[in-house]
């Protein structure tokens, strides 16, 4: 009894400087600026990546440990990430970045569900993240409509959009369905850039950010006692909507549903000889995927109060496409690792000014050459 | 009567475009099974380096001697060359690596390859982010046929295509070479087994695809007169709707599949009111048309599926 108390203080504290030296890592990480410093940390990256990836006991180990510890640690991680905000409080901005790479964790988690669980390349994350954007926008700049209630119909209309969009699923596939996600992310584009109720190239502006009981998000928020830049409130909002999502992704990894898309992937032909409706779980996975995405539309719109077909560019796809293959397939941990990291990345290469986007692509490739199978490859599924 | 040839010739070019693209992406698509995403890109390059290489005979005065017509051709031929060098030498470094593993990683390498190349170009030429104008390597002028003028340019344009896309198939028919690359696109292992050396047939065959693209590129900045680092984004995607209109892999859908995007995108434009903006829409939704009631192109070869 004695000894297994002694095991669980143990592990309880490996546990919390293991989340801790993540959290200092990602908030110095933030704030190192200089070419030196970063170059430094990108290593240090690719070393703590290399060494858990290497060490198959130690990775063993700390799975383990955090499955045994399940509640301690997730309550630990939340209190970690709820503090953040207050180690960045001097500037706006590192929160700002903390937001941003929120609602990539938001796109990317949503398309694991077709790309990771499913093999589907859908190439039109920008297009359903776009509608949501321009849906909730539209109703609460002409309407007036509550933020809590638009985002539900933005979600609802891209859901709409996805079930139109995977209906060619009954016949195509492979690249030739790549190629149908690109063309309808690119007719998205240029309606949004070219109809009159859009906006046209200017979108549309003055959307009224999101409020509770009269608060609104763009005032300064005060908790315990200290004051915290407007971005927080969006931050707070991001993360809660982040674990929704990591909550609802982990029901479908392990439900039926889940089972059904890795089958698909796996071997489309005997799945169906296994009686799988095929095309319905194919739809199913786009209509998710789409209506994950306009949410998250509908709460960037919300924070940057303004918006334009620039912000759902064809480019924005192929990023979040990058961030699930980078992180590693249908591994909901490795997919945000996947997003965090390329949307700080890019970032912290603006010290590089005109060679940011060349070693953003360099890196990617060079990662995929000597990772094809992703950061943090997905395991095979334990029942016990 | 007239401003309906008129577009029809203007069709006919950018389906010549288009297709040159398509040829580039359906020769890899047959060798390999990869998308090559970045191969807009590498069209963009060659224009490029024709760019570059004109500039730096202008400020040394190297070809002034010359006549056009002979340093002109010159130029097109080094860029063409280089590109194509270019283009196996990616094939060897973004494409090589991921030859056992799904086909996603590519895409997404070559994706990735699409922004260096980008980059590259937008950094190392001087104000790299604003439009260039591309030399004028065209003759002016044109002749008239009864009442329908037609430009020099346009013609040189649809000859240099018929030619090139002639070359290549006598080259995939006829040669060692071409049937080698037939070879590997049917089974790559059963042409290993018959003594085929795959890495070279790849070689070429990305050399090919690159120097077309190079072509496509430099015809189509001599045409509009302008060309831009990221024009290369859309020409790929346009390129590879093409292809997969009429059929990945297959060198006759390539053809068709440009002429018919080129077709719908300037007939959109010229006939329907205020279609200039949509152009674009109309031919994604005919490649969407396409795709759902004609899975495999117009000339794609019905795919069973092997158990």
């Amino acid at each position: 009894m004695n000894m297994q108390k002694h095991h669980q203080t143990k592990a309880m504290a490996i546990l919390f400087l293991v989340e801790i030296f993540i959290l200092v890592g990602i908030i110095l990480f933030l704030k190192t600026e200089g070419i030196t410093g970063t170059i430094l940390f990108i290593i240090g990256i690719g070393g703590c990546w290399y060494i858990f990836d290497r060490f198959e006991n130690l990775q063993n180990y700390l799975t383990s440990l955090f499955q045994g510890e399940r509640r301690f640690a997730i309550i630990l991680g939340l209190i970690l990430l709820i503090s953040l905000p207050f180690f960045l409080r001097s500037n706006p901005y590192l929160i700002h970045l903390c937001m941003i790479s929120g609602i990539y964790v938001m796109l990317a988690t949503g398309l694991n569900y077709q790309l990771g669980s499913t093999n589907i390349v859908n190439l039109a994350t920008a297009a359903s993240y776009g509608v949501g954007a321009y849906t909730s926008a539209l109703l609460s700049v002409h309407l007036g409509i509550s933020f809590w209630l638009v985002i539900f119909a933005a979600g609802a209309v891209a859901a709409f959009m996805g079930f139109l969009l995977g209906l060619p699923t009954t016949k195509t596939k492979d690249y030739y369905l790549t190629l149908v996600t690109i063309a309808f992310g690119l007719i998205v584009y240029i309606l949004l850039n070219n109809l009159s109720w859009t906006g046209g190239p200017n979108g549309i502006g003055d959307i009224p950010p999101p409020s509770i009981l009269g608060f609104s998000f763009r005032d300064e928020i005060v908790l315990f006692g200290l004051r915290l830049p407007f971005q927080a409130n969006y931050y707070y909002m991001v993360l809660s909507f982040v674990l929704i999502y990591t909550l609802i992704s982990q029901r479908f990894s392990f439900s039926r549903t889940g089972l059904t898309w890795n089958a698909i992937r796996e071997d489309e032909i005997a799945a169906k000889c296994s009686g799988i409706h095929v095309s319905r779980y194919k739809i199913l996975s786009f209509c998710i995927n789409c209506f994950l995405d306009g949410v998250t539309g509908a709460v960037y719109a919300h924070y940057v109060c303004f918006i334009s077909p620039e912000n759902f560019q064809f480019m924005l796809s192929v990023m979040v496409v990058t961030m699930v293959i980078l992180g590693g397939m249908d591994n909901t941990f490795g997919v945000i690792f996947g997003a965090i990291l390329l949307t700080l990345l890019p970032e912290k290469f603006r010290i590089f000014a005109e060679f940011r986007l060349l070693f953003f692509g360099i890196i990617i490739i060079a990662t995929l050459v000597f990772r094809p199978q992703g950061l943090f490859p997905q395991k095979l599924r334990k029942y016990t | 009567m007239e401003l309906f040839i008129q577009q029809i010739i203007n069709g006919l070019l950018l389906g010549c475009n288009y297709t040159l693209i398509a040829i580039g992406f359906s020769l890899f698509f047959g060798a390999l099974n990869v998308v090559h995403f970045s191969h807009g890109d590498i069209c963009i390059l060659g224009s490029f380096i024709l760019l570059i290489l004109y500039g730096i005979s202008q400020a040394a005065g190297l070809f002034n001697t010359l006549p056009a017509l002979i340093s002109i051709p010159i130029f097109v031929f080094t860029a063409v060359l280089l590109t194509g060098l270019f283009g196996v030498f990616f094939e060897k470094i973004v494409i090589k690596p991921f030859r056992l593993s799904p086909e996603l990683m590519v895409l997404v390498a070559t994706v990735a390859l699409g922004i260096v190349i980008r980059e590259t170009v937008r950094i190392s030429y001087p104000q790299g982010s604003n439009p260039q104008i591309f030399p004028a390597i065209f003759p002016d002028g044109g002749f008239d046929i009864s009442t329908l003028f037609i430009r020099y340019d346009s013609l040189i344009i649809f000859v240099s295509t018929v030619a090139l896309i002639s070359g290549v198939f006598l080259f995939v028919q006829k040669t060692r070479m071409g049937s080698a690359i037939r070879a590997i696109s049917q089974d790559i292992e059963a042409a290993m087994m018959m003594g085929i050396s795959v890495n070279i047939t790849v070689s070429v065959t990305f050399f090919l695809g690159s120097a077309l693209g190079a072509v496509a590129g430099i015809l189509n900045g001599a045409y509009i007169g302008i060309i831009r680092f990221d024009m290369g984004l859309m020409g790929g995607i346009k390129g590879f709707s093409a292809a997969v209109v009429g059929g990945l892999g297959n060198i006759y859908g390539a053809i068709l599949g440009g002429l018919v995007l080129g077709f719908v995108e300037t007939f959109s434009s010229a006939f329907i009111p205020g279609g200039t903006a949509y152009k674009d829409v109309l031919a994604f939704l005919v490649v969407i048309f396409f795709l759902v009631f004609k899975p495999s192109g117009i000339l794609g070869e019905k795919v069973f599926e092997k158990v």
